[in-house]
């Protein structure tokens, strides 16, 4: 990776870690509003807390170099979910709208880490190897 | 078996291609009407669809995973981890290379000091072609033994001769290859037990020093630490490595075992702000040596330059190499004895020596092996007369009291052993050598991986190493009906017809023919 694909994927990194992070204090300390929201999924009080888990561990993954590839992974898996959510049972009417596009931005963010960062993904890395013939050696010196 | 019961893999990965999407259709609904959980499954069914996809109609370097999609990453997962199944379970004790299992747990038994004794019996072949050493009727009492001195230096009647009290020495292996733990490991452990440890070809032995072994300091082909930024020896230095109390004796390497014809290697994985700096190298580039000394460009040649080395150090100089052309060799010996100008020893190494990184092809086809390469060269030097005058070190996988009394018998006066002390310090065969990644923290620079690696400990396991290597030459020295190592000669060996030793006797018998 070059300087500027590296600072890109950690611009791409901390939208997505700081936007996860802002909506666990919700999550955690059982705000209505989130609880609301998990009920209509059919999935209060555990399912909040272990998305919650799932989330904060995404985060913590998303801010260290050597395993943000993980992180973005996770976020991809656990934000699909959010989304199929808002299609399914919430719905994209103001508040819940905005919150709906939080988790496309962080869904968005973390597929461009990932494509960022492509010859880093676990098993999936060697079908990026650029397949370019080498040249034949040269003397050197 | 018919066919009709056989599992055709190419039908089983259609049928899973077919089976990702229509689970994660089939689970969508599930969450959709059943619980919100089942879209746990769904995101996961999904991913992999969408990678499957991605296998079978984007990405074109992999055929394997372009015809069979997702169950044709299995080989790719199984593979990679198939050394590690098999040295774990599936390996006998005597097959993996380069070194088997029975003989690395016999160096960990003698660096751990726990008794070697085995039971039932060897798990050698023996009727395969195997050396063995022919015992005597009537040992030797070991209180008749004597202590084992070797002087190097004394012909030349030089202040700074000095004498080997042990016939174990670490052999070369540079700070670069090793990290800083496993250096101080080993010089400590020197320390503790007064054996000779190499600096390797590493520059300035900066780590070596400073826990107190006795050393000897490599010249590599590229010079490191006594270069001029041409290439050339830069005598100052080279004397102000000299000055050092703890630098003992000088080794000239021509080439390496490992390598031979090709000079030392350095991954730049391995390549610190430090080391480029002792060695004077760039940062993120494989640093690669010469082939040779730019001074060595004939047998003459490079007579004047081991005598230049022994003029400006002051202290016994060796050098070090692989045979390859043996004609070469009695040449260089000639050009000795014309000359009258000798190196105060030779170190043999073999084809089968250990590196941190090395062409295969090298790795695998340069050079001649050990036992024939000892044979050869006191052959050379006996044809000549100057068995005597020139002191023999062997080099090449004599990590064992079995290997290294063979050595001793075709003529080493002293035995150098590197991976015999990576083992000692816990090395288990990783083969990570030249990536950085050596899971035991020896051959890496790595912090979290050096870690686990106890200085003091290690130290006190190449102490066990080395005290249990002299144990057992006593032994053997007392079953060969022998005296002292110099008086092991072939006659102590059985060399069975068919092995690449026996070739090199005139008579193709059993025994050796006495020379």
């Amino acid at each position: 990776m070059n300087k500027l694909s590296t600072i890109l994927s950690w611009v791409f990194q901390i939208v997505a870690a700081a936007i996860l992070a802002q909506t666990l204090y919700f999550k955690f300390s059982g705000h209505p509003e989130s609880v609301k929201l998990f009920s209509e999924l059919g999935m209060e009080p555990h399912g909040r807390v272990l998305i919650g888990i799932l989330e904060l561990v995404a985060v913590l993954l998303l801010i260290r170099p050597t395993s943000a590839i993980w992180g973005a992974i996770l976020s991809v898996g656990v934000m699909s979910g959010a989304i199929i959510g808002h299609f399914t049972h919430l719905g994209w009417d103001g508040e819940r709208g905005q919150l709906g596009m939080l988790a496309v931005l962080v869904f968005v963010a973390s597929l461009a880490v990932l494509a960022i960062r492509r010859k880093t993904i676990p098993f999936l890395k060697s079908v990026f190897d650029e397949n370019v013939p080498v040249e034949a050696p040269v003397e050197e010196e | 078996m018919k066919a009709s019961l056989s599992v055709d893999l190419h039908k089983l990965a259609k049928f899973v291609n077919l089976s990702l999407p229509v689970l994660s259709v089939l689970f969508f609904f599930a969450g959709l009407h059943l619980s919100f959980y089942f879209h746990f499954a769904t995101v996961t069914f999904l991913l992999l669809t969408v990678i499957n996809l991605f296998y079978l109609r984007v990405q074109r370097s992999h055929a394997l995973l372009g015809n069979f999609g997702i169950i044709g990453q299995a080989r790719y997962m199984m593979e990679s981890i198939g050394p590690e199944l098999r040295q774990y379970f599936f390996a006998n004790d005597t097959e993996e290379r380069p070194f088997n299992r029975n003989e690395r747990a016999e160096v960990y038994r003698k660096a751990k000091n726990v008794d070697s004794a085995a039971s039932f019996g060897s798990q050698q072949n023996f009727d395969e072609f195997e050396l063995k050493l022919r015992h005597t009727m009537f040992p030797v009492a070991k209180s008749e033994l004597q202590p084992f001195s070797l002087t190097l230096g004394e012909e030349r009647g030089i202040a700074n001769a000095y004498t080997l009290s042990s016939p174990f020495m670490i052999s070369a292996m540079s700070y670069g290859a090793l990290g800083e733990k496993a250096v101080r490991s080993l010089s400590r452990g020197a320390k503790k037990t007064g054996i000779l440890m190499n600096t390797g070809e590493g520059g300035y032995p900066k780590y070596h020093l400073e826990e107190g072994g006795n050393l000897i300091f490599q010249i590599g082909t590229a010079k490191f630490g006594v270069r001029t930024p041409e290439g050339h020896l830069d005598e100052a230095k080279l004397k102000e490595v000299c000055a050092k109390d703890q630098i003992k004796m000088i080794e000239i390497k021509l080439s390496q075992g490992a390598k031979p014809g090709k000079g030392g290697m350095l991954p730049k994985e391995k390549i610190t702000q430090e080391i480029s700096e002792l060695r004077g190298v760039p940062l993120g580039k494989d640093v690669i040596s010469p082939p040779s000394h730019v001074e060595c460009t004939s047998p003459e040649a490079t007579v004047e330059f081991i005598k230049r080395i022994q003029e400006i150090s002051q202290l016994p100089v060796g050098i070090k190499l692989c045979l390859g052309r043996p004609e070469e060799f009695e040449e260089l010996v000639e050009a000795m004895i014309k000359r009258q100008s000798f190196p105060d020893w030779i170190t043999v190494d073999g084809s089968e020596g250990g590196t941190g990184a090395a062409p295969k092809a090298f790795l695998d086809s340069v050079g001649i092996p050990i036992y024939p390469a000892l044979k050869i060269v006191g052959d050379i030097l006996k044809k000549h007369n100057v068995r005597d005058r020139l002191k023999v070190f062997a080099g090449g996988k004599l990590i064992s009291p079995a290997r290294q009394i063979m050595a001793f018998c075709l003529g080493a006066d002293a035995i150098y052993t590197a991976r015999g002390f990576m083992l000692a310090l816990g090395c288990i065969q990783a083969l990570e050598c030249g990536n950085n990644t050596c899971p035991v923290g020896i051959t890496t620079h790595d912090p979290s991986l050096q870690r686990g690696l106890d200085i003091e400990q290690k130290a006190n396991r190449v102490c066990n190493y080395v005290h249990a290597l002299e144990h057992d030459l006593r032994e053997l020295l007392s079953a060969t009906g022998c005296r002292s190592v110099r008086e092991f000669n072939e006659e102590h060996l059985f060399i069975p017809k068919g092995t690449i030793l026996s070739s090199l006797y005139t008579k193709n018998t059993l025994a050796p023919v006495s020379s």
